[in-house]
């Protein structure tokens, strides 16, 4: 059923391209002019390094097509790509600070759990899309959740879960995930050696049996909708024996994942009364996967003020926004702190932005830019943008 | 019959007793009019000759006390108690107060003298005076207790009441009947369960800064009735604390007002990543001050930041860059 959707994205998204290119607003500057300090030509990750910091690099559409086509990077940002007529991201602090881990972890040992927190605006999202980028260059599978609170505060639709009593699936959601999982990881799920551990029996008629390639359970989920909470379950699952066996390198990415802990979730019963998050099915899967006790695995969560209500987004710190439990869940974590924009910074993004022909340069701008949007990467953008 | 002749007589004199004197009065009217002049119809009441009213003899105010005072008088005899400053007493050429213009006010009709408090009965002379006459009474200071600390050890509670002496009608004062005892929370003999007990109850009745607890009894008459309860509450108070009740044992984690790490879920976690006990990882001290300070003293950036440093210590992950 979700086959054709898929295809209309993607054709959604060649029609923009097309648009776009004979629209955009730059003029292609000669490679020479490019080479300032504000960009870098190291257009791989891996290559990354404190040197970088505050340079801008092309995220290759051909990466970005596969990794963010079913979201991951803000809407906002994925605009003025658009109009940019390129998609490039700042190199920052944090992300490399994470990047720098991940290449020293013993993935022999227990996963290890990073938290990325910052005030709204941050840009806790990107420096997960350059985390994301590294991996994928790094032949991680990636289990990468846009948005936890898609799923808890805009789910699309809900019904009771057949196989747990008691319980809330939100089928479009978890087959959207699917969709999303399958086109992040397609050239790893192709390999022969993923394969499923056990049977997985979702009716009389239907099964998957074991030693069936991961993909087909993917498709499966997919196509029957009605099965694809249990599917992502099953996948979660199966991805931790798999990573355990050492046959493949996970990353698992949640943005919003504090969403998992807020009691106040807006998916209903039947009745109209509101679900806690932990009797959604789908968050069963991901707080296993959540927590250490698995290896070849590295976990990324961001935990974001915007994912629980308006009302009690009081403080960012990790601990408040995770709860009591939440914190529990994931402790020892690394937290890793996503800052306002530096001094730097903000003179490599008004430069870009000139560069880009996005706003007319003039004496003091760099001073008022930043005094005005009070260093927030998200404020500048919006200062910067358009009407 | 004589009854009837005698009230009739009597009726006829009593007539004429009544006319009588009409005849009378009548003779001497004539007399006056001839003596007295002719009286003059004052209608606007103009004041006629007064008498001159007699001049009030003035006081004359006795001169100054102090005009008379010797040189080598005894002080203490002239103002021997406390009392309000009076200027022909006290020899001395004081001033108080402000005018705009010229000199302050001198110490005669000086209100401002008057108002404030003085300390005129408390000369040195005085002073020495009424504590030789005191010795008597004293028994000389113990050579063990030199210093303050000698006597916290060996009186650790200090009891204070006040005694009030005045002249009223009445030589009791009700407020004399209040007494505070307080002494160190650290001279009482208790464990970290105990102590923790004893503070919740004699509650706000603790310093933390100085570690003292104050009793205050005053619900009884006397001050002797208000000493005893205040020894009785703190012998109840510290027997209490070293009891444990029942339910006392049903005390969870969810209960506990401070978050200890050795009995949390963090302890549990760790142990189970390391697949050791606590005392076997390394670095996990620091991992568990970080972890109760983020607890108890709530979030912060700087508490935060330390957590994630002792976190990556203890997973062996490099360390944060400086900013």
């Amino acid at each position: 059923m979700l086959k054709r959707p898929e295809r209309f994205i993607i054709k959604c998204a060649q029609l923009h391209n097309s648009y776009i290119q004979s629209l955009h607003t730059t003029v292609c500057l000669s490679s020479q002019e490019r080479l300032q300090s504000f960009r870098t030509n190291e257009e791989n990750p891996l290559n990354h390094n404190e040197s970088n910091t505050a340079q801008f690099y092309k995220l290759l559409e051909s990466d970005k097509a596969k990794l963010f086509v079913h979201g991951g990077l803000p809407k906002s940002f994925e605009t003025q790509a658009k109009t940019f007529n390129e998609t490039c991201l700042m190199i920052r602090q944090p992300a490399l600070d994470v990047i720098n881990c991940m290449k020293n972890i013993d993935y022999n040992k227990p996963a290890v759990r990073f938290v990325l927190y910052g005030k709204k605006g941050t840009g806790k999202s990107l420096a997960m899309a350059h985390i994301l980028h590294y991996a994928f260059k790094q032949d991680f599978l990636i289990v990468h959740v846009p948005w936890v609170g898609n799923w808890m505060r805009r789910c699309k639709e809900q019904s009771n879960s057949e196989s747990k009593e008691g319980y809330i699936d939100i089928n479009l959601d978890a087959a959207g995930w699917l969709l999303h999982f399958k086109t992040q990881n397609a050239h790893i799920l192709s390999k022969p050696k993923l394969k499923t551990s056990r049977d997985h029996v979702w009716s009389k008629r239907e099964t998957t049996p074991k030693d069936s390639p991961l993909l087909e359970l993917i498709e499966h989920g997919i196509a029957r909708i009605k099965y694809a909470s249990e599917t992502v379950n099953a996948i979660c699952e199966e991805i931790k024996i798999l990573s355990n066996d050492g046959k493949c390198r996970t990353i698992v990415a949640i943005d919003g994942y504090n969403a998992f802990f807020y009691r106040i979730t807006r998916v209903f019963t039947v009745k109209k009364e509101p679900v806690l998050p932990e009797k959604v099915t789908l968050t069963e899967g991901f707080l296993n996967l959540t927590k250490f006790d698995w290896k070849n695995g590295v976990i990324i969560v961001t935990v974001d003020e915007i994912a629980i209500a308006e009302k009690d987004q009081i403080s960012h710190l990790p601990r408040y926004l995770l709860g009591k439990q939440g914190f529990e869940h994931l402790d020892p974590f690394v937290p890793i702190l996503v800052s306002n924009y530096t001094k730097k910074e903000v003179l490599s993004c008004l430069d870009y932005y000139k560069e880009r022909k996005w706003i007319q340069p003039y004496p003091g701008l760099e001073n008022e830019v930043e005094f005005v949007s009070a260093s927030n990467p998200y404020k500048l953008m919006k200062i910067c943008a358009s009407l | 019959m004589l009854s009837y002749s005698r009230s009739f007589e009597k009726f006829l004199f009593s007539n004429v007793e009544k006319s009588l004197p009409f005849s009378i009065a009548y003779s001497t009217e004539v007399k006056k009019e001839v003596k007295e002049e002719f009286r003059v119809l004052n209608l606007k009441n103009v004041k006629r000759q007064t008498q001159p009213k007699r001049a009030q003899k003035q006081l004359e105010a006795l001169p100054p006390r102090t005009n008379k005072m010797p040189v080598d008088q005894d002080w203490g005899s002239v103002w021997p108690g406390p009392r309000s400053f009076h200027p022909a007493s006290v020899p001395l050429p004081v001033r108080q107060g402000y005018v705009e213009k010229g000199v302050a006010p001198d110490k005669y009709a000086n209100a401002e003298l008057i108002k404030i408090p003085n300390f005129l009965h408390l000369t040195p002379p005085v002073i020495k005076r009424q504590c030789e006459a005191l010795k008597k009474f004293c028994t000389p200071w113990p050579k063990a207790l030199e210093n303050d600390k000698e006597c916290e050890k060996h009186f650790p509670i200090e009891v204070t009441s006040s005694d009030y002496c005045h002249s009223a009608p009445t030589i009791r004062n009700p407020l004399a009947r209040i007494v505070t005892i307080k002494f160190k929370l650290s001279s009482l003999n208790l464990n970290e369960r105990a102590k923790d007990k004893f503070l919740r109850l004699v509650g706000e009745r603790y310093n933390k800064e100085t570690d003292t607890v104050a009793i205050v009894t005053d619900r009884c008459p006397l001050k002797k009735q208000n000493y005893d309860y205040a020894m009785y509450l703190l012998t109840a108070c510290y027997h209490e604390s070293w009891n444990v009740e029942p339910w006392e044992e049903l005390k969870s984690e969810a209960d506990m007002e401070y978050y200890d790490w050795s009995k949390n879920a963090s302890k549990k976690s760790v142990e189970a990543l390391f697949g050791k006990q606590t005392e076997d990882i390394p670095n996990v001290k620091e991992y568990s001050e970080a972890v109760s300070t983020l607890m108890n003293e709530g979030e912060s950036e700087y508490s935060v930041t330390k957590y994630g440093d002792s976190v990556r210590k203890l997973l062996g992950l490099p360390d944060a860059p400086k900013t």
